[in-house]
């Protein structure tokens, strides 16, 4: 059996050891054994991967007995096998993060169970070969978010809402992509993705078409584009920390995923309008997503929305690949999908360590609430620093990995011009001020995060009695530091995985992104080149540089606390600082026409007088725009259907009776 | 003039054109405004000037000089003499605000850009090359008309529509003959001096320029 | 006998660190004299540098160790960029840091940090000049990388040197309509970018009008020299880059001492220039409300937006 082969195999039977492992044993031991055999499963799973890519030969498995009639179809390419390994290095951090957790968070017997199946899901999903593998693997999938988001609800009632919406947004999402799968099998003669990518650039338009759309709209509900976004900022906050760093940092990229397998592999690309649909489609996700983490004042639903951005930039990347690729430039095709796909690895790597500290902080403060914390940088060193880490890279600042792949991204769309073509002369551009305008935004909402969560004083005693969390926890936090550090530094590892992964796209199979020269980057067949090594060098000799002056000029070194002057106040407290809703206000009275906050201001007068006040109450609160504006209306509509249709069940038996002779005459009438 | 200088110079008027639409959107001072439409009318006159000079055609100078006359001296005149009879001299509040008119004016610049690109190809020379800068000055116009409420700055959206047509008509006519001209800006002339009586006339009625009080007169 | 490209680079830095308090000097000098006042001598930012690296190194009592950090960060990345830029050769010092996004990001960098800087103490004022700097910087990143986009199209690149070599290679196109219009966004982004009115008053003692200022309130003594030398010489690095990108003429192209000597004094003479002229503006200016600055942003966006679109449509 072949390296992948078996690393495969090892990943099911230690992730069904996992799951029995996490029902069978004690308490104590069960933590401790389901993270040991989930971390065990995400490196066989990563070793299998990195076979196929080095390799750089598909693993095909077909095994008809394991499902019914179709039986189940295993095929790892080297796209597929790079999602695994996104999937597997968020896993393992997060496996040994759960080990930790478990002390303060759920830890019954079903939540250890179902995590590790979870994360097999999460693993095998880039690996289905079948429709019907997909489908399961997907519901898979689908059925263990939704119970380990459920798995507070005991305690917050706002669990329960959460799995409710992400139960029906993610069946939804299912149907449609159901569907879109059927159609497509259906006409393909057959269900095995090699049959689909023979048949599929032959069918014709329109069926081509209806699949992508319908393939569009079910991933891209799964990966959080709007206006199919609304249970993220839901979900995410309610479901335990581990859970929200698998879901944003790995099942999202499956969306993607999803999207360029059946749009680009299977269908073969398609003509120019689908490439700018998913530009449109991921230009309005990023700017609404880091609106709406700007004005968010809870860490993790400030995360949640700034995945839904991530995400709007990979789909940048994937639609600037498509509108390329058909325009016939394929050189920029590769580097924008590249570019895409480096994000996708990226967006795991600091969304999951973001993630990862976040829980740190609610378990050790007990809140999510920006406004109530600050002063953790004296109190939870570790997790400061790792969190200042995860928000950098998010920010795209240079030399983390962040800035790498939006470097990437920017240059494939800045090379598109002169273009004889009027829409990219068009989109290009618009296209480059989103990017720009979301990077800047993106830096605001993390200063925000790191600058009043962390630093400054504690706002609140919870905040001032909090301390580092244990060492399983943190040990998974600084990994996923390293590796976002790692990644700045040294992009030019992922070069020939990328290029291998993009390959296997049809029309974008004969061009390379970029090569790794050294330690630089250098783009492949146009002019641009970045060492993101030779910045990291350069800023630390720079620094050393600095020091040296210092030392040199005999400036003293030794510091000496005092007050802060403060303009001269004599007594400062914790309230006068300024806290996340007053940072973002600027920016919010900026946007005020998009973001539309409610303000509600109280005046209470006293009874003697009008011009006495007795009590003021103020309230500020920002809705999501999607959330009010389509789907209440939509829940109301279907409510208020509901309650006419009861008016047919009003409970006389004699109607009931009336029913059914009324559909016995009918059907005499009609089967005549 | 040689052809590479006579193309810089013709884009260069052109993009001071389509500059200054913009100036009038940004600016809230109604003096800054009418400031820069007499800019505008002095760059729609150089169009005019540099591609007589081109083609050494004495007509089109001189339809330059009647232009520059007319659209730079003459009708900022009247406009900043009924600013000046007191009142309100800002555009406090549009129905659009302004970050977000700017945004819409360049998204309209580039729907006529694409749009007019058949035009172009119908018969490609630098000149035809700014027909869509001229479309763009248009569409900001009816664009200005919409979303203002003082009336000043109504009657500078009307004239910017204006100076998008003279610049279309300058530039895909190779010239506009001297008899047509004269008539078109007579007609203008007319048509400011008369809107600038009604606008006397509103304030006197409603105490201010805002178009919004216009709406009582329905009862 | 020819001047290598690590030579190069260190020249630059020491060129930019040693004219910032120099320019800064010279700012001031030209504003007192437009005001009519004698104004101190041009040295005299040198001056106070000395007398802070002196001074005791005070920290606030709740500030973390982000606040010791932002001033080296602040410093070491603009000189990174001071090394990277074609200031004085286009024989590209440093290839992979040369390029014009990663410039506009490495300054970014230093913004983040000090923003940090601000929140760190916990005072109201820092917590205000943060909130304020990142809302300026967020509104004019837009413009920043659709003039970069505008400049990298003739060029066919985005690397520095290659931007400067074409502009060299064809002078013409230096008073094209893409590169006015680029140059006009770049300009408005140079000033809310340094902090200079109308977008925020280096000079002002009230400390609701700050913006830059109220982030660094807390500095004493040689963190603040650090910080004064950074702003100065991010001052420097953004005019020194308006000149090499809009009017390049004077930097060397090849390696021999003389013309890398003469590119040296062509910088200097073309940044004092450009300070002078930004000064003699900052006179007659007011400075804008800051609910003002994002119109002002807007209009500059819009300008970079023509650029690039007009040299597709006018090509």
């Amino acid at each position: 059996m072949t390296t992948a082969g078996a690393g495969l195999l090892a990943a099911c039977v230690l992730g069904l050891a996992a799951a029995v492992a996490g029902v069978g044993l004690p308490r104590r031991a069960r933590a401790w054994a389901v993270g040991v055999a989930t971390a065990l499963m995400a490196l066989g799973a990563l070793v299998a991967a990195l076979a196929v890519i080095i390799g750089d030969r598909a693993f095909t498995a077909r095994l008809p007995s394991v499902l019914p009639l179709s039986g189940v179809t295993i095929a790892l390419d080297p796209l597929g096998a790079l999602f695994v390994v996104v999937a597997a290095v968020v896993a393992v951090p997060v496996a040994v993060y759960g080990v930790g957790y478990a002390l303060h968070g759920p830890d019954g017997r079903a939540f250890h169970a179902v995590v590790p199946l979870f994360v097999l899901s999460l693993l095998l999903v880039p690996a289905a070969g079948s429709v019907t593998t997909l489908l399961v693997l997907w519901e898979l999938m689908a059925v263990a978010s939704t119970l380990l988001v459920l798995a507070d609800h005991r305690r917050s009632p706002a669990a329960r809402d959460a799995g409710q919406w992400y139960a029906v947004m993610t069946h939804l999402g299912l149907v449609a992509i159901l569907i879109g799968l059927v159609v497509f099998a259906g006409h393909a003669g057959g269900e095995s993705f090699a049959v689909l990518r023979a048949r599929g650039p032959h069918l014709s338009s329109s069926v081509r078409s209806a699949v992508f759309l319908l393939a569009l709209v079910g991933f891209g509900s799964k990966a959080g584009v709007v206006p199919l976004h609304v249970w993220l900022p839901k979900a995410h906050p309610e479901a335990p920390s581990h859970i929200s760093a698998l879901m944003s940092g790995v099942m999202v990229n499956l969306g993607v995923y999803g999207i360029v397998r059946v749009g680009w592999d299977l269908l073969g690309g398609g003509p120019r309008w689908w490439g700018v649909v998913v530009l449109a489609v991921g230009a309005v996700s990023a700017l609404f997503g880091v609106l709406h983490a700007l004005v968010s004042s809870d860490l993790k639903r400030l995360l949640a929305y700034s995945t839904t951005e991530n995400v709007g930039l990979m789909l940048i990347g994937v639609g600037a690949a498509g509108l390329f690729a058909a325009d016939g430039h394929r050189t920029l095709a590769a580097i924008a999908m590249a570019a895409a796909l480096l994000h996708v690895l990226n967006h795991a790597l600091f969304k999951a360590l973001l993630f990862l500290g976040a829980g740190s902080v609610l378990t050790a403060t007990g809140t999510r609430d920006l406004d109530r914390l600050g002063g953790l940088a004296r109190s939870m060193p570790v997790t400061t620093a790792t969190f200042a880490v995860g928000a950098l890279a998010i920010a795209a600042l240079p030399p983390l990995n962040g800035f790498v792949s939006e470097w990437l991204l920017l240059q494939s769309l800045v090379h598109s011009l002169p273009s004889t073509s009027a829409t990219v002369a068009v989109a290009m551009p618009v296209a480059v001020a989103v990017v720009a305008l979301t990077g800047g935004l993106a830096a605001a909402t993390f200063v925000k995060a790191l600058g009043t969560g962390f630093l400054a004083r504690a706002r609140s005693e919870e905040a001032e009695a909090a301390h580092d969390p244990t060492v399983a926890m943190q040990v998974a936090m600084v990994a996923l530091a390293g590796g976002c550090v790692a990644a700045g530094v040294a992009p030019t590892v992922a070069a020939v995985p990328l290029e291998r992964a993009t390959a296997v796209l049809g029309p974008l199979s004969t061009a390379v992104a970029f090569r790794g020269s050294g330690s630089s980057l250098r783009l492949n067949g146009i002019s641009g080149s970045m060492s993101p090594a030779a910045i990291a060098v350069g800023l630390v000799i720079a620094a050393c540089v600095v020091l040296g002056m210092l030392r040199a000029v005999g400036s003293p070194r030794a510091r000496r606390r005092a007050e802060a002057w403060g303009c001269g106040r004599t007594v400062q407290t914790a309230r006068m600082e300024y806290t996340a809703t007053s940072f973002a206000e600027p920016l919010q009275r900026v946007f005020d026409d998009v973001l539309r906050p409610d303000l509600d201001l109280d005046v209470s007068h006293a009874s003697e007088s009008r011009y006495h006040i007795d009590a003021v109450r103020y309230r500020h609160g920002i809705r999501d725009a999607v959330d009010t504006g389509i789907y209440q209306p939509l829940l109301r509509a279907v409510g208020g259907w509901g309650r006419w249709a009861r008016r047919v069940q009003n409970g006389s038996i004699h109607r009931y009776l009336a029913y059914a002779l009324v559909a016995v005459l009918t059907v005499l009438v009609v089967a005549r | 003039m040689s052809g590479s200088l006579y193309v810089q110079l013709l884009d260069l008027t052109a993009g001071l054109v389509l500059v200054c639409a913009f100036v009038v959107l940004w600016r809230r001072d109604l003096a800054a405004i009418i400031r820069a439409l007499a800019v505008q009318g002095a760059a729609v006159a150089g169009v005019a000037a540099v591609s007589g000079a081109h083609h050494r055609d004495a007509e089109p100078l001189v339809v330059a000089a009647v232009v520059f006359g007319l659209k730079a001296v003459a009708v900022p005149a009247v406009l900043r003499r009924t600013v000046g009879r007191g009142g309100d001299t800002r555009e406090v509040t549009p129905l659009v605000n302004i970050p977000a008119s700017l945004v819409a004016a360049a998204a309209l610049t580039l729907v006529s850009y694409a749009a007019t690109t058949p035009v172009v190809a119908v018969a490609p020379s630098p000149e035809t090359r700014t027909i869509p800068i001229g479309v763009a000055v248009v569409l900001i116009g009816l664009f200005t008309l919409a979303t203002r409420r003082k009336a000043i700055t109504q009657i500078v959206g009307f004239l910017l529509v204006d100076n998008g047509i003279a610049l279309i008509a300058f530039v895909a006519t190779a010239g506009v003959p001297l008899v047509v001209e004269l008539g078109a800006s007579l007609d203008l002339l007319l048509a400011v001096l008369i809107l600038q009586v009604l606008t006397v006339r509103m304030r006197t009625k409603t105490g201010g320029l805002d178009l919004d009080a216009l709406q009582e007169l329905r009862d | 006998m020819t001047v290598g490209d690590d030579a190069v680079a260190a020249l630059q830095v020491l060129v930019v660190t040693g004219s910032a308090p120099l320019l800064v000097g010279v700012t001031r000098k030209v504003r007192a004299l437009l005001e009519g006042r004698a104004g101190a001598s041009v040295a005299q930012p040198w001056r106070d540098l000395r007398k802070l690296f002196g001074k005791e190194r005070i920290v606030p009592e709740h500030a973390s160790w982000v606040f010791g950090v932002a001033p080296l960060v602040v410093v070491s990345t603009v000189s990174l960029v001071a090394a990277a830029v074609p200031f004085v050769s286009t024989r590209a010092p440093l290839a992979g840091v040369g390029d014009l996004f990663t410039v506009a990001y490495l300054l970014l960098v230093g913004t983040v940090a000090l923003a940090l800087a601000g929140l760190d103490p916990g005072t109201a004022f820092g917590g205000m000049g943060a909130s304020r700097e990142m809302t300026i910087a967020a509104l004019a990143e837009p413009t920043v990388l659709l003039a970069v986009f505008a400049l990298s199209v003739p060029a066919r690149s985005s690397s520095l040197a290659r931007i400067v070599a074409a502009t060299l290679a064809a002078p013409h196109r230096a008073v094209s309509v893409e590169s006015l219009l680029a140059f006009a966004a770049f300009a408005v982004v140079v000033v809310a970018e340094a902090g200079r009115l109308p977008v925020d008053n280096p000079a002002t003692h009230l400390e609701l009008t700050m913006v830059h200022e109220a982030m660094v309130l807390e500095y004493a003594g040689p963190d603040l020299a650090l910080v004064e030398l950074g702003a100065a010489m991010r001052l420097v690095v953004l005019l020194g880059l308006m000149a090499s990108l809009f009017a390049p003429w004077g930097i060397a192209t090849t390696a021999r001492p003389a013309q890398v000597a003469l590119a040296t004094l062509a910088f200097v003479a073309k940044v004092g220039v450009l300070g002078a002229a930004l000064a003699g503006f900052e006179v007659f200016v007011a400075k804008l409300r800051l609910f003002r600055v994002p119109e002002l942003l807007a209009a500059s966006f819009v300008l970079a937006l023509l650029a690039v679109t007009v040299s597709f449509f006018l090509a």
